[in-house]
């Protein structure tokens, strides 16, 4: 018994902290992909300044442990939905699988504000984000610039069948097929981690020892890939251009470790998705489209990025 | 020999068999495998894989699992590179994240013996969520990079150009060995995955010998981090991410079985090359995302039914 007690005591004293007081406010939730890196945590926090500008509305954020949870995104979803949030704000982990538990929000009458990853769900009101196909280019155009007209690259992108992670790399092919001289010799899945980026890099620079660049579809894994260059010495031979600018991936820019990566504005997103909901909620019509813009940074612009 | 003796032969064999076939298959079809360089890359990639197995090994012979050895590896990344930036020693860093590995092992062994959870797949999965939310909230979710060359070198360096790493898992790896086969507490292990009543009936302490299985499990785990936090130069919360899930496959793949009481260092190191080899040939080859995951989703349920088909032979 007394055993009892004191395992309930623990569980008590554990979920305690955990749960907040639900005050009569309208609830609007936000939903990313994960909150395990910079990006997310600048988005989130754009979109907690835009909620502490409105009192009336009490902004959740929550988030799967990783990207390629995708089922556990989808009950979060569900579990907002059935809170009775006034409108939900998402970054979809898989565009398709989480279709239908967006299309249960829109019969409820609950607004979904699309940000960071477009997906086909014809009944969003807004898609606020990165054009990634437009950031995809400006890589390629960066490889470019740093490689010159002719060589092989390779590519490392994110989780199979993530749209954003895809629209990148489909942007980058496209704008370096301009350029015939550069080949893609290789297109490998990394899953957005650091940790696959490095040792993907560690193979294909055994696979493919003459590449003169890589490019990543996030910083995450252009940093593990950066590893695996700096560990072969071969620091400025190869041109590494990762996506998202992070403040890490910056100041390897201006360390000379990085060639370049690809800005965009996650608090922009955070931002403009809750003022989205919000006027959504209050039953005012939104732009369908919002390009929150890119920017390329190489050794010329990164030093305001890295802090 | 008898027919017995024989199976039991081959059954300790067929790793090495199948890490053979796979390397002769590599060799046929990518001319960059079967290179020095190549081969002492995929030593380096396994590492971390090998030791967390390792670990594994100890907790699967009991008949045990853990799953919070990717969780514990990514926690204590964190708690060792929060350390170093600090200014702490890199010896005293190196120590006290040893030290947090076995107590969050031994917390998973008291979880098991003292609350007398029904089955460690429980306990491991709550520590494996704590220790994963830790590491998130310690490190506020974003990697801490940038370690000092005087941790970075014995972990990351190379030893007569043997990776470090490499090194660092033969050490753990002889040091389980001799726990394994040249102590009373590896007999009890095995004896306790044999037939945990009869071992108990017999007079070994088990609860006291679980323990110490898990403590080694965190510890492995912890040591682990040591090396994947040299080669990435951060430590970060996601570290190891479903690395319990390769770690476990690598056991499996080298011979030991989910039932307890069977097992090998060993078979142990050679699933863990597999599980190495297979990635890295698959880079080679520039093998699709999607084709990847179906070729090490049915090696990893080929091994399984290996043991299974091995565990009835042998009733």
């Amino acid at each position: 018994m007394k055993r009892t007690i004191g395992v309930a005591a623990l569980a008590l004293a554990i979920a305690v902290p955990g749960c907040n007081r639900a005050p009569e406010k309208k609830g609007i939730a936000l939903v990313t992909k994960a909150m395990d890196s910079e990006f997310w945590l600048v988005l989130a926090d754009g979109a907690k300044t835009a909620a502490a500008e409105h009192p009336d509305y009490e902004l959740v954020i929550s988030s799967p442990d990783r990207e390629i949870n995708v089922d556990q995104q989808v009950s979060i979803l569900e579990n907002q939905i059935r809170r009775g949030v006034k409108a939900l704000i998402v970054d979809p982990a898989g565009t398709a699988q989480v279709n239908s538990t967006l299309e249960q929000a829109v019969a409820r009458g609950i607004p979904v504000v699309l940000i960071d990853t477009d997906a086909p769900f014809a009944k969003k009101s807004s898609y606020i984000g990165t054009d990634n196909a437009k950031g995809g280019s400006l890589a390629a155009t960066g490889m470019v610039a740093a490689i010159g007209t002719s060589g092989d690259v390779v590519l490392i992108s994110g989780v199979p069948g993530n749209e954003s992670q895809d629209a990148r790399a489909k942007g980058f092919l496209d704008e370096i097929a301009k350029t015939p001289g550069i080949k893609v010799v290789a297109q490998q899945p990394g899953n957005s981690e650091r940790q696959l980026g490095l040792t993907v890099m560690e193979n294909l620079l055994t696979a493919h020892p003459n590449i003169k660049g890589v490019f990543a579809t996030n910083d995450q894994m252009a940093l593990g890939a950066m590893e695996a260059v700096e560990a072969r010495k071969l620091r400025g031979k190869i041109a590494i251009i990762g996506f998202d600018a992070t403040k890490e991936a910056a100041n390897a820019i201006v360390e000379g470790k990085m060639t370049g990566s690809v800005a965009q504005s996650p608090r922009e997103m955070g931002r403009q998705g809750v003022l989205a909901a919000i006027a959504l909620a209050e039953g005012r019509t939104v732009p369908k489209l919002v390009d929150t813009g890119t920017e390329y940074v190489d050794a010329k612009n990164a030093a305001k990025y890295a802090k | 020999m008898s027919r017995g003796g024989a199976r039991i032969l081959l059954g300790r064999l067929a790793p090495l068999l199948g890490l053979v076939i796979l390397c002769v298959v590599l060799a046929l079809t990518s001319p960059h495998f079967l290179t020095a360089d190549n081969l002492v890359n995929v030593l380096r990639q396994s590492s971390v894989n090998a030791l967390l197995a390792l670990g594994q090994l100890v907790v699967i012979i009991t008949a045990g699992i853990d799953l919070s050895i990717g969780s514990i590896l990514g926690v204590s990344s964190v708690v060792l590179a929060m350390q170093l930036r600090a200014g702490v020693p890199p010896l005293a860093a190196v120590t006290g994240t040893l030290v947090l590995g076995a107590l969050v092992g031994l917390l998973n062994g008291l979880l098991l013996t003292r609350l007398k959870l029904p089955h460690p797949f429980i306990s491991t999965l709550g520590t494996m969520n704590v220790a994963r939310g830790a590491a998130m909230i310690l490190a506020a979710g974003v990697p801490i990079s940038g370690l000092p060359d005087g941790f970075r070198m014995p972990f990351n360096g190379d030893l007569f150009g043997i990776p470090a790493a490499v090194i660092v898992v033969a050490i753990a790896g002889l040091l389980v060995h001799l726990l394994l086969e040249r102590t009373v507490y590896g007999r009890d292990l095995f004896a306790i995955g044999g037939n945990r009543e009869a071992a108990r009936l017999a007079g070994v302490p088990v609860s006291s010998r679980l323990e110490l299985a898990y403590l080694v499990s965190g510890l492995m785990a912890a040591v682990s981090s040591l090396v994947l936090a040299a080669r990435m130069n951060s430590g970060f919360p996601l570290a190891g991410t479903g690395a319990e899930l390769d770690a476990i496959a690598a056991v499996i793949i080298g011979g030991a079985s989910f039932f307890g009481g069977v097992g090998t260092v060993g078979g142990t190191l050679i699933g863990a090359l597999f599980i190495g080899l297979l990635r890295n040939g698959l880079n080679l080859l520039d093998v699709s995302a999607y084709w990847q995951m179906i070729v090490i989703g049915v090696v990893i349920v080929a091994a399984v039914v290996i043991d299974v088909l091995r565990a009835r032979q042998g009733d």
